[in-house]
């Protein structure tokens, strides 16, 4: 799957620009399946994508129109799909995205993530194997998906702060 | 999901009225449009704080679309603090999330009786209370609203307690630091009771000829990528000048006094890097991550760019880089513009060193050379008009009436407008710029850089003489600065970051044209787009003078046109203001 390293992210958002324009062939965050959560007052940048965790709540689908695909991703079945948006609301962190009554899920695009080839500071990486996340502990219901992501972001913000506050630098 | 330009509310704050109109016809973009519409709707002579004044807010059609950095809004009125056009740029994700919504210009006319913030929803546009973000600072209304909306994803653009108080160098942020900074558009925006504006845009900008958008944006991004700067530029942002200007002999080192300043080594690029930046931050859509997020032991916050860095380090005679720090993140929190700021503050050092103050002039405030205790109060007090404080954030030139002929001899200001954190007199260029472009004494209406770098061959590609890249020479400058300020209009327009287009050369008018064509989906030619900047340059002319600017006031501080650099490697030099500005006028057509 698609991971971003916290550390590396500046926060520029060429992922959702490369995401939307390639699904698309426009630009908008709203088009995106990455989003990046920036939490200004603390310094902290995160690009938030579907992590294929190993719980899966968005497969709890009233329709069964999901499934996941043979790299993690979670696919849709267009047809079975009437536009609940319960699989949006259920993703913990807010990586489920919506657009003209559909869910937007990352399709890892076929194996070339673009947001990782556009990535300018190669915060973004995609691995195949990367399917041991856990997210069960973000849960939080009545939260929208943009809460969601920034309060992902500050829990993986945490250590970065507290080393800052332990002196550690850019460079360090 | 369309192309969509052209779309204008009108926000008519005396009434709470919300109408929806067109932008400028004959404008390619933000400053055009803005500036067009001041000329057009603005009546001359009108109090710049008073409900008569107009304050707009423009994006381009290129604003938030995959274009490289094109991510600058412009706000545009009558500058309360030279009389003349105000407006200023802001970077950062403001903008683009306006272009999402739907809206390319807001015109903002009268003024509330009370405080209010404009909430823009996608098409849903209202004006709501703001009366409980009174007095909060740029970022806690910025995360105040964010919160309240329940939504951390939302653009804010807001003022501080600056820009309540009618601080004549008051900003417009977005993004807690990222500011349109000069000219005090924060006031006029303050003086009509608006705290704040506040975007959601979930629209779509979708390129009418994706072939030749495309090859555009990858062009971009390839001038980008190969230029010599590049890394650099990754690495330091513009902090990495405070060397260049130091090798020219360039540095305003005890407010012009020095171009040498002792303990550089303690206050550059590198000592800033390695004692308090945590992390790269980049601006919307940008390969370049040139900001950074800096940490110190009693504050944090984006920053400082060059002139922050510069201004309260060596123009202020301190080398005290973490206290430059904190005052920077103190001004971004407060809503002051940091050049005017540190100009101010500098000005008063030297007035102090002069001998042309007592201490009870200055509230019992020490200020002597590097004074942390001036650092630390005077932003605050200015901010809140408090003490002395009041008196300073009228400007400097509005402060120097008040302490006399010898005070108003050392201020560094066009127009009113204060100066950057560089000698002009080493870098014709510029001193140009700063003594004849529409907003005053500044550097980035258009920078003249080639004669930073030296290289003849661009000078001669773009103005046809090569003598225009030598900083000491007055030959070639009038066309060097009329191409930089095109160059700036241009910029300034399709909302492209300047230190990509202008101060790295990375966009011409034929990649321009490509982009802009590409984007709208019919062929403008690059004369065409530049016709646009000439004509909005002609426009801005006549609205200064509209507003009694005269031609003897495009000239600079008396200093730097009869006083040579008294050191380092520019020493002698000085500024022969009648021959350069004589050439520009040539260069434009004036008489």
């Amino acid at each position: 799957m698609i991971r971003c390293d916290i550390k590396a992210c500046t926060g520029c958002r060429m992922c959702e620009v490369a995401c939307s324009s390639r699904h698309f062939g426009a630009v908008s965050p709203s088009l995106s399946r990455i989003r990046v959560a920036k939490l200004e007052e603390v310094g902290i940048e995160l690009a938030v994508v579907c992590v294929s965790c190993l719980e899966k709540p968005c497969l709890a689908c009233p329709n069964q129109a999901l499934a996941v695909g043979g790299s993690g991703q979670i696919l849709l079945d267009d047809g079975k799909c009437d536009a609940c948006m319960e699989c949006v609301a259920a993703c913990p962190i807010g990586a489920a995205g919506f657009h003209e009554g559909r869910p937007l899920f990352c399709g890892l695009c076929d194996g070339t993530p673009s947001c990782v080839a556009v990535c300018p500071t190669s915060a973004l990486s995609f691995r195949e194997d990367f399917r041991d996340v856990r997210l069960d502990g973000f849960v939080w219901p009545g939260s929208h998906p943009a809460q969601r992501r920034a309060r992902y972001a500050r829990f993986h913000g945490e250590p970065l702060r507290a080393a800052w506050q332990n002196g550690a630098r850019i460079d360090s | 999901m369309t192309v969509y330009v052209g779309n204008c509310l009108r926000v008519d704050l005396t009434r709470r009225e919300i109408l929806r109109g067109r932008t400028a016809e004959d404008g390619i973009g933000a400053r055009t449009w803005n500036s067009h519409t001041l000329m057009r709707e603005l009546k001359p002579g009108v109090d710049p704080l008073g409900p008569e004044n107009i304050l707009c807010l423009a994006v381009g059609p290129l604003t938030g679309s995959g274009l490289i950095a094109t991510c600058r809004f412009i706000a545009s009125a009558r500058s309360p603090l030279t009389g003349y056009l105000g407006d200023s740029g802001a970077r950062g994700f403001f903008a683009p999330e306006l272009r999402w919504a739907g809206h390319d210009q807001l015109i903002f006319t009268g003024a509330s009786d009370r405080w209010l913030y404009l909430w823009i929803d996608n098409d849903r546009v209202e004006l709501r209370d703001a009366s409980h973000l009174e007095g909060l600072d740029i970022t806690q209304t910025t995360v105040r609203l964010r919160e309240e909306l329940r939504d951390p994803d939302l653009q804010v653009a807001a003022i501080g307690p600056a820009g309540e108080n009618l601080v004549r160098y008051s900003i417009i942020s977005c993004n807690l630091a990222r500011a349109a900074g000069r000219t005090g558009m924060g006031a006029v925006m303050g003086s009509k009771k608006l705290k704040a504006i506040v975007v959601r845009g979930d629209r779509a900008v979708r390129p009418g000829d994706p072939a030749r958008f495309e090859k555009a944006c990858r062009q971009l991004q390839a001038n980008i990528e190969g230029h010599p700067e590049f890394e650099a530029r990754c690495r330091y942002g513009t902090t990495r000048i405070m060397d260049s200007l130091a090798n020219m002999g360039v540095l305003p080192a005890y407010h012009y006094r020095s171009t040498v300043f002792e303990e550089l080594e303690k206050v550059n690029a590198e000592a800033l890097r390695r004692g308090h930046i945590v992390r790269s931050k980049a601006c919307y859509n940008c390969n370049i991550p040139c900001s950074r997020y800096n940490y110190t032991s009693y504050s944090e916050g984006e920053g400082p760019e060059y002139e922050a860095q510069a201004a309260f380090t060596v123009k202020c005679g301190s080398s005290d880089l973490e206290l430059a720090v904190g005052v920077s993140n103190a001004v971004n929190r407060l809503g002051l513009d940091c050049i005017s700021t540190g100009e101010v503050i500098a000005w008063l050092m030297e007035c102090r060193h002069e001998g042309l103050l007592s201490e009870s002039d200055v509230d019992g405030i020490d200020l002597s050379w590097g004074s942390r205790e001036a650092l630390q109060q005077l932003p605050e007090m200015i901010a809140r008009r408090r003490g002395i404080g009041d008196l300073l954030a009228e400007g400097t030139r509005r402060a120097a009436l008040q302490f006399g002929d010898a005070a108003r001899a050392l201020t560094a200001e066009v127009k009113g407008l204060e100066m950057f954190s560089a000698d002009p007199r080493g870098i014709k260029g510029y001193a140009l710029m700063n003594a004849v472009n529409s907003r005053g004494g500044d550097h980035y209406r258009g920078e003249p850089m080639i004669e930073l770098t030296g290289d003849e061959e661009l000078a001669l590609k773009r103005v046809g003489n090569r003598n225009a890249a030598h900083r000491l020479r007055e030959e070639g400058k009038g066309a060097l600065v009329s191409y930089a300020e095109h160059l700036g209009l241009l910029s300034d327009s399709l909302t492209i970051c300047k230190n990509i287009s202008c101060c790295m050369d990375a966009v011409d008018f034929e990649l321009a044209a490509d982009a802009y064509s590409g984007l709208l989906g019919k062929d403008v030619p690059p004369e065409e787009l530049l016709e646009a900047c000439a004509r909005t340059s002609r426009v801005e002319r006549e609205f200064n003078l509209r507003e009694g600017l005269r031609p003897e006031e495009d000239t600079l501080p008396r200093r730097f046109l009869h006083q040579p650099i008294p050191d380092g490697p520019s020493k002698g030099a000085m500024v022969d203001i009648g021959r350069l500005v004589g050439d520009y006028y040539r260069e434009k057509g004036w008489e």
